[in-house]
């Protein structure tokens, strides 16, 4: 809590702050400040207009409106900060109580006081004003009784998560009894909920206070109460309804600044609402402020279906801009299968989302770089260029996705069919019944034994295997020109995994050259077995590229052998003798923090050739023969 | 299924509290509870009035034996009879009980049909000015005591624009549209305050829902905008938006107190108001009790259909 009232603090919760500790303020002051007596009256000025001597005018009785308002703060505030003290403190001990001994303790205080759950909260208060008569007294008795439970409640919690750890151990250790313990170490670090309990209190306090008095149940005239003000001068709307329009504002303005800070409070003692996000606004305006789009070179040769050249995309984050994609340059041909590898963060899944335009809104931005794709009509358009309605048109048309997980990339409240019938429609004019037939057909083609059935159902009626089988149905439906299968087998089990990548053989081979896929994966296994061409990325870079042969052969940098060296190789696994069964070879270190500032090569850090040179000047994809690009220095020596 | 008769078995506990604190209402007071329930208006009852009375009551029984008359005359629906006309309470709640629940129920239906779209644009255009203008008009909603909207509700569209009237009730059978026009008012005044609750759980839920893989699925098929907002968000987000909506329903139950006695509707809460200020016991404790019934059994239903919904509580 310490850290939450710093400057900053203060500074969030400014105006809500100054504006409850005015109206605190004018009800300590209320003998000053008011004019007049609040009781008053002057039957003769009744509903006097407002003038030098009443500056709100006068209510039904001639009692002076301002002064009645003044006076009003005070009965409101101090029933609401009397009865929220109440219910604090018997509410805060049992809790406590109930939550460090548990058992027969928690039964007798938290189940006790749960029993005021039962009733709502305005007809319990009704019944006690019954029993008790109106007045101030049974008012703070009433609202005291009513959020006891809430207290009890917030304490317990906290006291459950709060009573193992170590600082309250230790107490313990050094052999303190339980009242120090649970007043000592407990107490003062439950602080912050139980202050947001009190403010919501005292906010929901002077709600049923004036909902009370303005029943005529409440406070007891002739004391000014907000409430009874609106139920005095409801009945001369007609003739005066500024007197009905003051108390309203000072009851509204009173609770909304209550609740205002009590949100403020919330916010800084839970971490989960962070408050951060004007770091996050701030960044993106600084990335905004980057984009630059430098022309693309020369043209795209006929055979290339997507020509993608330094595409640079940042992710903004409250606390850094992530370089997610920094300086990607590939091409992907007429029918060719090109594998993305990399680890998880290396910037192969974003590259595809950039490509389709799909990155997270807002957070994500392509700040340059140029993408082309060759259309089914033969033109090149240059994504990057296009705005949502044009892209929509490519999306699915021209470029399909499928992605990780079946499960949570399909709709679970639409049935299958739905959705498929739905990317049909989305680029074919289509009535409901052809689009029906031509799912069921796709279906049938991705080896659905009942596809018929397969329409109506569910996605959580599927295995994980046929939902995936669906989902390529469904990218497939508008044949696009292009496949980007992100991590298409990671979530399913290997012999499923297996028929999955059979499948995406078999329709690739059924029309060659119709279909390009690029698969993005950080399994070599799929890889050596889907790829034409691989590109390995690191930090959101290209680090090698090379066709699939060469590349298992004979990498051409240390990431991509440290990944080769850490796969499981099949001539070990049927070998028996001990060298065969040495330790997989891992790569030390992790993936860097690309929201950070980089000199040299990033992959420098967790290298074993690593030189001086390779930490000062950012190295160059540089082509090093057979069509072969590599980012590193020592490439030769490789 | 368990956990079905186990959360049963709790509300009927819950009940059973019910009743007899009620039963122990009038006796946990200091004095004589029949000289209490002459005593209205601070004049002293004559002596015989109470003697009487206590008879009457049975209030000369030893208390065991009162209280288990009290609960064999629950069970047989028998509230006691109103002091001021002599009338079986049961009669007059069941007579108004639908009015209440009719308002409440038009007050949920208006506050989804404000709260959901406006809730969903909010989230669609996150940290903009449209989501800042929205969401601070419900902060300060959630801030405007129920009878000051229906009073500022009453004193525009009733005093000045003279387009409804102030308040009343026509019985549907009558003149169904002079019943909802009646209806109107009052509901929306509930509705005010209950749309602001919607708008922060329909703009959560689809905050949560936009990050869902099957939106971006929906957006990589080629999907309007329009049409992924309204088929894969909204249809999402609407399932967790009514569960806690019905959650509030139990809460609303005493929040209807302060409308009905604004628009003059004639609900049970009225009935209520009316009892109090009269300081009619028996009337008093006859509704309190049908109301806490319907709290305890509305929260039942809805800690069930949550569990139906989310497999997941069943087994915790």
């Amino acid at each position: 809590m310490t850290s939450a009232f710093d400057l900053a603090f203060l500074r969030r919760i400014g105006w809500p702050l100054a504006a409850v500790c005015l109206i605190l303020l004018v009800a300590v002051l209320a003998p000053l400040l008011a004019p007049h007596d609040p009781i008053r009256m002057d039957v003769v000025n009744r509903l006097g207009t407002p003038n030098w001597l009443h500056p709100l005018g006068q209510d039904e009785y001639g009692r002076d409106i301002l002064s009645r308002l003044v006076y009003g703060a005070r009965v409101s505030l101090s029933v609401a900060l009397l009865s929220a003290t109440i219910a604090a403190c018997i509410g805060i001990v049992a809790g406590l109580i109930g939550g460090y001994f548990g058992g027969v303790s928690e039964l007798l205080t938290l189940r006790v006081v749960d029993i005021v759950l039962c009733f709502p909260p305005m007809l319990l208060a009704l019944l006690v004003v019954t029993m008790l008569g109106p007045g101030m007294e049974t008012l703070t008795l009433v609202l005291s009784i009513l959020f006891i439970p809430g207290f009890a409640r917030v304490t317990y919690g906290e006291v459950l998560s709060t009573k193992n750890q170590e600082y309250v151990e230790a107490t313990r250790a050094l052999g303190a009894g339980s009242a120090r313990i649970l007043f000592g170490a407990i107490l003062p670090n439950i602080v912050g909920p139980i202050l947001v309990q009190f403010s919501l209190t005292v906010a929901s306090a002077i709600v049923l206070e004036s909902g009370l008095s303005f029943l005529g149940l409440g406070v007891v005239p002739p004391a000014p109460s907000w409430g009874l003000m609106i139920r005095g001068a409801r009945g001369y709307m007609e003739q005066a309804p500024m007197g009905l329009l003051w108390p309203c504002l000072a009851l509204v303005l009173t609770i909304w600044s209550i609740n205002q800070l009590c949100d403020s409070f919330r916010d800084a003692v839970d971490p989960r609402s962070g408050g951060s996000t004007r770091g996050f606004w701030t960044n993106l305006r600084a990335v905004l402020g980057m984009s630059s789009r430098a022309a693309p070179s020369g043209a795209v040769a006929p055979e290339v279906v997507l020509a993608v050249e330094g595409l640079k995309t940042r992710i903004v984050t409250p606390t850094g801009v992530v370089r997610a994609v920094d300086d990607v340059s590939f091409q992907v041909r007429r029918g060719e299968t090109v594998a993305v590898v990399g680890e998880s963060g290396s910037g192969k899944s974003m590259t595809g989302l950039s490509i389709m335009g799909l990155l997270p809104q807002p957070a994500g931005r392509v700040i340059g770089g140029s993408v082309r794709l060759a259309t089914k009509d033969g033109r090149i358009v240059e994504l990057t260029d296009l705005d949502e309605p044009a892209l929509r048109k490519i999306r699915g048309e021209q470029v399909a996705m499928i992605f990780q997980e079946p499960m949570t990339s399909l709709n679970p409240v639409h049935k299958v069919g739905t959705q498929i019938v739905e990317a049909i429609q989305a680029h074919r004019a289509m009535d409901n019944a052809a689009a029906q037939a031509r799912a069921k057909a796709l279906l049938e083609h991705v080896g659905i034994p009942d596809p018929a059935r397969c329409l109506g159902e569910f996605p959580h009626q599927l295995s994980g295997g046929m939902r995936q089988r669906a989902m390529i149905a469904m990218a497939l439906s508008c044949e696009p020109k292009l496949l980007i299968a992100d991590e298409p087998t990671t979530a399913l089990d290997v012999t499923i995994q297996a028929q999955i990548l059979e499948l995406l053989r078999a329709l690739q081979r059924e029309h060659p050259g119709s279909m390009s896929v690029m698969f993005v994966t950080h399994n070599l296994g799929v890889v050596a077995e889907m790829a034409d061409r691989v590109l390995v990325m690191y930090a959101g870079q290209i680090v090698e590229e090379a066709d699939v042969a060469t590349i298992f052969a004979r990498p051409r940098h240390p990431y991509t052998r440290g990944l080769l060296d850490s796969v499981p190789k099949p001539s070990h696994a049927a070998d028996t003798d001990a060298s065969a069964r040495r330790r997989l070879a891992t790569i030390p270190g992790t993936v860097p923090n690309l929201a950070l500032d980089r000199v040299g090569c990033a992959f420098a850090p967790r290298c074993a050739m690593a030189l001086d040179a390779c930490r000062q000047g950012d190295p160059p994809l540089v082509d090093v023969g057979g069509g072969r690009r590599s980012r590193c220095l020592r490439w030769s020596e490789l | 299924m368990n956990y079905l008769i186990r959360r049963c078995l709790i509300s009927l506990g819950l009940i059973y509290v019910v009743t007899t604190l009620l039963f122990l209402a009038l006796h946990i007071v200091p004095g004589d509870p029949a000289e209490l329930l002459l005593s209205g208006g601070g004049v002293a009852p004559a002596p015989e009035t109470v003697a009487e009375l206590r008879d009457r009551l049975g209030l000369n029984d030893p208390l065991w034996k009162q209280y288990i008359d009290h609960l064999v005359r629950l069970a047989h629906g028998d509230l006691g009879t109103s002091f001021q006309d002599d009338h079986p309470v049961v009669e007059e709640v069941v007579r108004r009980l639908p009015r209440t629940l009719e308002l409440i129920l038009a007050a949920a239906v208006l506050a989804l049909a404000i709260g959901l779209p406006l809730g969903a644009l909010a989230a669609v255009r996150r940290g903009r000015a449209t989501d800042r203008i929205l969401s601070g008009f419900a902060s300060f909603n959630l801030s405007v005591p129920v009878f000051v909207t229906g009073t500022i509700l009453v004193l525009v569209f009733a005093q000045k624009l003279r387009w409804v009237p102030a308040g009343g009730y026509t019985p549907l059978a009558t003149d169904p549209l002079q019943h909802l026009v009646f209806l109107l008012m009052p509901a929306f005044a509930i509705s005010v305050g209950l749309a602001a609750v919607v708008f922060r759980m329909a703009r959560a839920a689809v905050l949560d829902t936009l990050e869902r893989d099957w939106v971006r699925t929906a957006r990589a098929k080629g999907l309007s905008p329009r049409r992924v907002v309204v088929r894969h968000v909204v249809r999402n987000a609407l399932t967790p938006v009514v569960t806690v909506l019905g959650l509030h329903m139990g809460s609303l139950l005493g929040g209807t107190v302060l409308v009905e006695y604004v628009f003059n509707w004639p609900g049970v809460s009225s009935l209520l108001v009316r009892a109090v200020e009269q300081r009619d016991y028996p009337e008093v404790l006859g509704v309190v009790l049908v109301v806490s019934f319907l709290f305890i059994l509305l929260n039942l239903v809805v800690d069930l259909l949550y569990a139906l919904l989310d497999p997941r509580v069943r087994h915790a």
